[in-house]
């Protein structure tokens, strides 16, 4: 249990999936001008990162990893290097899955996630969330609170950032700096922040 | 006809500096930053990228006219993540010290979205050899930056370029120390924005 | 032909291809993965015992080549016994690398596996003959978070190790601890031999490479306490593998 609980925390600040690995960048430097679009797509992410993680652990694990095709009668065959493929066809299909049972169930819900869940097929934190799994040799329980902590993480960030440019509209900054460059430069300082939750011991 | 005035010199110029992928058009930040702490892992990574993205420009551009309309997409994907696939398993076969380090970046070049970009945007509706120096320009443009932040990081924060330390032992003798946080992720942002600045600023007079 | 089966037709089409290409190109390499994979250890476990240096670069042949001339690789039964892999066969044994220099045991290698913060930490410990003193440590795989606990595959860190006690002065087995922070500072006089300086930003990666440590030293105690009272019986039983003990 602390295990998990350290995996949370750790995914959700000094790991950060974006702030410490760079992952979902382009559309946290795209989404994070509106606030409100920014906590939507924030929301998405999370859903998306805890749902494909642990399916692909279960794809990986069932049918691609060294030896996992021994049911088959096959368990000399290793089809890791089919990971990468595989990974990014789960996630787009997991994605327009996802979109179509929101839509059949829940249409308030898809009035808000709805337009951002194609995005997010192609956010590099998703397929990050999956390789990372597989990296980093976690269990089934493991991968659904890594998946879950990781998204949780992200939306934090681009929250804090779509709070913090809705202030950065008023500042007066130097020719050139705006938009782009000081956008990065507060994320580095955020990156920073996040930082320094390394500490937490449990 | 002067160099730069052809088709082909502009094809390449454009994306490697004037529209600079980075810093202009903002794509592909993605994978490119963590694997800046060292020169080596940079360079791999942007011969890696170049071959992926010129590749898949080439392919795509030699099937446009037969890839049907509805699937494109899906089809640009699979042609890219093979090739991704294939630089991957040829890292790990040649230089496999640099793919420990590269881990998973090789992989997330798959959703680096200048290369699908490139491939839907320049490559469906161009003919190859433009497509194929479209892709390299590309991913000149996108290893300069690249190189660069992880040339300033490498000096900074290990005192050395490619490995080789550069900084006298006089000058740790006299107090200088590394900067332990250029191996950090925050240090890379702050680069690279530094980095658009100055190319914005740049910009912004030439038009004036 | 209809659009639609055409669609269909392409992708099946464009799946064949792909998989035939990636498949080739992933049996054709694996051999060449699977050996890099191999020298990679080996070049690790030399590293332990200082028999190659890590500021020069060495070929997959020199490697291989030192090291088949001093290191040899025994299995060690739980009563603490080195025996050869045949000897061993489906009995419950770890694995030991031992470092024979003009038939002498300079030191012998355990690999370690760790807990981290993250996946799994995987690395040697190379311990001298006389089964208390930490010759070497090296990690070959993590996946800790760069620059913070990613520093355990760092030379300060690792060189960090050397000279250090696994036993405390009365001969009792006390493993080795990663500090939190700097030895110097953090740790009292007397337990200085058994600590390690830490990394900042990374006590937790500390905590669960010190656990991981101790249970893999307590799992080899045996063979190490061997090694401390009994020295010769360990060289000789190991100068001849295939002998069994009286």
């Amino acid at each position: 249990m602390v295990e998990l609980v350290s995996i949370f925390l750790n995914s959700v600040f000094a790991g950060n999936i974006l702030l410490a690995y760079f992952l979902g960048m382009c559309s946290f430097v795209a989404v994070s001008k509106n606030i409100d679009t920014a906590i939507g797509l924030g929301f998405a992410v999370v859903f998306v990162l805890t749902v494909t993680t642990p399916v692909n652990w279960l794809i990986f694990h069932g049918l691609l990893a060294p030896g996992a095709l021994a049911w088959a009668g096959l368990p000399e065959v290793d089809l890791s290097f089919l990971k990468l493929i595989v990974f990014i066809s789960v996630i787009a299909a997991m994605v327009q899955a996802i979109e179509m049972i929101i839509d059949r169930f829940s249409a308030a819900l898809y009035a808000g996630l709805g337009i951002f869940l194609p995005l997010i097929a192609v956010n590099c934190a998703i397929l990050g969330g999956s390789l990372f799994m597989v990296e980093r040799e976690m269990s089934f329980i493991e991968s659904v609170v890594y998946g879950f902590g990781s998204g949780v993480g992200w939306l934090l960030a681009i929250t804090a950032m779509a709070a913090a440019r809705i202030k950065l509209r008023y500042a007066d900054l130097p020719s050139g700096l705006e938009g782009f460059g000081i956008t990065m430069i507060v994320t580095g300082l955020m990156a920073m922040a996040f930082m320094l939750f390394s500490g937490i011991t449990m | 006809m002067k160099l730069t005035r052809t088709k082909a010199f502009k094809t390449f110029a454009d994306p490697a500096w004037y529209d600079n992928p980075i810093n202009m058009q903002m794509l592909g930040i993605c994978s490119a930053l963590a694997v800046t702490v060292q020169l080596k892992t940079a360079f791999v990574m942007t011969l890696a990228m170049t071959f992926v993205v010129s590749m898949s420009g080439l392919i795509i551009s030699l099937m446009r006219r037969i890839i049907p309309g509805n699937i494109r997409i899906i089809v640009e994907l699979a042609v890219i993540a093979s090739l991704v696939i294939l630089a991957d398993e040829f890292l790990k076969a040649y230089f496999y010290d640099i793919s420990k380090l590269l881990s998973v970046f090789v992989g997330l070049i798959i959703t680096n979205c200048i290369i699908l970009g490139r491939a839907e945007g320049f490559a469906l509706s161009n003919p190859p050899h433009l497509a194929l120096i479209d892709g390299l320009g590309n991913g000149v443009g996108y290893g300069s930056v690249l190189l660069s932040v992880a040339f300033i990081r490498e000096l900074f924060g290990s005192g050395s370029i490619f490995g080789f330390s550069v900084i006298p032992e006089s000058a740790y003798a006299a107090g200088y120390e590394d900067m332990g946080i250029m191996m950090l992720a925050p240090a890379a942002f702050i680069i690279i924005g530094l980095m658009a600045w100055v190319q914005k600023y740049l910009a912004n007079s030439r038009k004036s | 032909m209809s659009d639609t089966a055409k669609s269909i037709l392409f992708a099946l089409g464009m799946c064949i291809v792909c998989g035939l290409l990636l498949t080739a190109a992933a049996t054709g390499l694996q051999k060449r993965q699977e050996q890099n994979r191999i020298t990679d250890r080996q070049k690790n476990i030399l590293y332990t015992v200082d028999l190659i240096s890590r500021d020069k670069q060495y070929s997959p042949e020199q490697i291989v080549e030192i090291s088949e001339n001093n290191i040899r690789k025994y299995q060690v039964t739980p009563s603490g016994k080195i025996v050869s892999p045949e000897e061993a066969g489906g009995k419950q044994t770890l694995p030991i690398y031992v470092y024979v220099d003009k038939d002498q045991i300079r030191a012998y290698i355990i690999p370690i596996e760790s807990q981290g913060l993250w996946g799994k930490i995987y690395g040697y410990m190379a311990l001298e003959a006389d089964g208390s003193t930490i010759a070497g440590f090296t990690v070959y795989q993590h996946s800790e978070t760069p620059g913070l606990g990613g520093e355990i595959d760092k030379r300060w860190f690792q060189e960090n190790f050397e000279g250090k006690k696994i036993v405390d002065q009365n001969g009792n087995f006390v493993a080795i601890q990663v500090a939190k922070g700097d030895v110097e500072k953090q740790v009292p006089e007397e337990k200085k031999s058994h600590y390690v300086d830490g990394i900042s930003g990374a006590t937790l990666t500390g905590k669960y490479l010190s656990q991981g440590i101790e249970k893999t030293l307590s799992r080899y105690e045996p063979v190490s306490l061997c090694f401390r009272k009994n020295r010769l019986r360990c060289r000789l039983q190991e100068t001849e593998p295939a002998q069994d003990e009286k």
